[in-house]
């Protein structure tokens, strides 16, 4: 057995010794993890929506349901003539049931061709500069004929509020989280030190530099953040499937499966269990070896 | 080796003045008891030499290092000149003899082949070869004291100091333990062995430093020069 064999088997020794702290600290750090990723997946998915809903410059306007095609045809040209208006686009009621149909399937819309259609004609409206949205809103809806104007932008508002609300939100949970995970793990491993104070003792009166006597420490921080990065990372693929699966049920779209990003999550999981759990022993280890630890001849 | 030069320690926390202007001069190769009762400033000494604690003045040299310039990284390889016996033994209980052994060759980084060719040539000096896979509690005293030196020895450091060496073991023991600290003494390493056991320092005839009250009281060695 090598000196560094050595070191690691001491290492893992510790995280069996003290069961209890050490699971202590992989829940947190789990839970830190979990959402963080929680979020990332929200922000992802949030803003795919925003996107594909989107194009927010693009209103529609609902005309009154008695316009046969040919009125519809004729009150583009008053639309455009609206100040602000950039561009209008008819939009045929047929190819616009025709549309829902290919979405979302023939039977739900069997009975709701021609007459049946229930939907009214409509115009795609673009504007030239969309800070007078809402003033150029009530003056396509003066238009004489026109029923009502909708626009995705306000849902995509909502959506890009509430998504940036949570994600602040999200952000200050988990700097709460990884303080308290810092603080967890680095006590993890202060105890560890105490109950290894003898063999620390030996080490030092021996001429063990504080590098050595250092690293199974820091292996059992390490080994704790890298416990927790995987645990965290099967759980966010096994919960963001089932939160998608079940939305999926009322709101239908291409949501962004965790499979899709990964590896960048992954990456990033790995690299900061081991960050907090080597930062968390080090930051122990400089407080006993200072302190306590350093005593031989009084031990 | 060692050099002391009007050193004195008083501990910050409590005002007590545990060493008060000690000056002695300990040469390679020598045989040193330091005697003194408890709280006359041994252990105190001891701290110094290791470098656990600083002078409050005065300098030190050990092995031509001198401690109140050492910086902090530089300790470890202080205490690689020095082997420390302790009274308590300092074994520990869940590995081998052999394994107490190798353990002081781990910590310093030296690799398994020469930790293979060196301990076993260490345990057969202290006579526990036949002992090698042995644990600490199936030894007696005076066993796991040779455990104690074969560690502190393992290492081959110039220096080795034993601190009350004898104060756990039996008196027949004590003799056979100062007999082996002589024996490797013979063979270079300077042997410094702290003791409040005055008899048994007397049937030596070693060089021997009284420290009192934190003073050194008497030495030995400047009674010879004075004789002279």
């Amino acid at each position: 057995m090598s000196s560094f064999g050595y070191l690691i088997k001491e290492g893992f020794k510790n995280l069996v010794h003290n069961r209890l702290m050490t699971l202590a600290s992989i829940g947190v750090l789990i839970s830190c993890l979990v959402l963080t990723g929680s979020a990332v997946m929200l922000t992802v998915n949030v803003s795919n929506i925003v996107d594909s809903v989107g194009d927010t410059n693009v209103t529609k306007v609902f005309l009154d349901d008695s316009y046969t095609k040919l009125e519809a045809v004729y009150k583009g040209k008053e639309l455009s003539q609206v100040a602000n208006v950039s561009q209008v686009e008819f939009i045929d009621k047929d190819e616009a049931i025709q549309a829902y149909r290919d979405q979302l399937g023939d039977e739900v819309f069997a009975n709701m061709s021609g007459d049946d259609n229930p939907l009214p004609y409509a115009y795609s409206v673009k504007m030239d500069d969309l800070s007078k949205y809402d003033d150029t809103v009530a003056k396509i809806k003066e238009v004489d004929g026109v029923a009502s104007v909708s626009s995705h932008r306000e849902v995509a508002e909502k959506l890009t509020n509430l998504s940036s609300f949570i994600t602040t939100m999200s952000l200050w949970i988990i700097l709460a989280l990884a303080i308290i995970s810092l603080f967890i793990i680095s006590n993890t491993i202060r105890m560890t030190m105490f109950s290894h104070r003898f063999e620390i003792s030996i080490m030092k009166s021996v001429g063990a530099t504080n590098a050595f006597v250092r690293v199974p420490f820091i292996i059992e921080g390490v080994v704790i953040g890298l416990i927790s990065a995987i645990i965290a990372i099967i759980l966010l693929f096994v919960l963001s499937d089932a939160v998608i699966n079940s939305v999926q049920k009322i709101l239908d779209f291409k949501y962004t499966r965790f499979t899709e990003v990964m590896w960048p999550i992954i990456g990033s999981f790995v690299g900061a269990g081991v960050l907090v759990g080597s930062l968390g022993s080090m930051v122990s280890i400089r407080r006993f070896l200072t302190h306590e630890g350093n005593e031989i001849l009084g031990w | 080796m060692i050099k002391f030069n009007n050193v004195s320690k008083v501990y910050d926390s409590n005002g007590v003045h545990a060493l008060d202007n000690v000056s002695l001069n300990i040469e390679k190769g020598e045989f040193v008891f330091i005697v003194g009762s408890s709280g006359a400033g041994k252990s105190t000494f001891l701290k110094l030499i290791m470098r656990e604690e600083m002078p409050s003045s005065g300098s030190i040299v050990i092995n031509d290092m001198h401690l109140e310039k050492l910086p902090r990284r530089k300790v470890p390889y202080l205490r690689r000149t020095m082997g420390i016996v302790f009274q308590d033994f300092r074994l520990i209980s869940k590995m081998t003899v052999y394994e107490n052994v190798a353990f002081a060759m781990r910590c310093v980084g030296k690799r398994n082949d020469s930790i293979k060719k060196r301990v076993p040539y260490i345990l057969e000096l202290v006579g526990l070869a036949d002992k090698a896979n042995d644990h600490p509690s199936e030894l007696s005293g005076g066993e796991q004291q040779r455990v104690s030196l074969a560690r502190a020895l393992v290492n081959n450091p110039a220096l080795i100091i034993a601190d009350e060496p004898t104060g756990n073991i039996d008196p027949e023991m004590s003799y056979e333990i100062i007999e082996l600290l002589s024996e490797i003494n013979k063979r270079g390493t300077t042997v410094l062995v702290v003791t409040h056991e005055h008899e048994l320092v007397k049937s030596f005839g070693k060089r021997v430093i009284t420290i009192d009250d934190g003073r050194v009281v008497s030495d030995t060695d400047d009674n010879r020069f004075v004789a002279i």
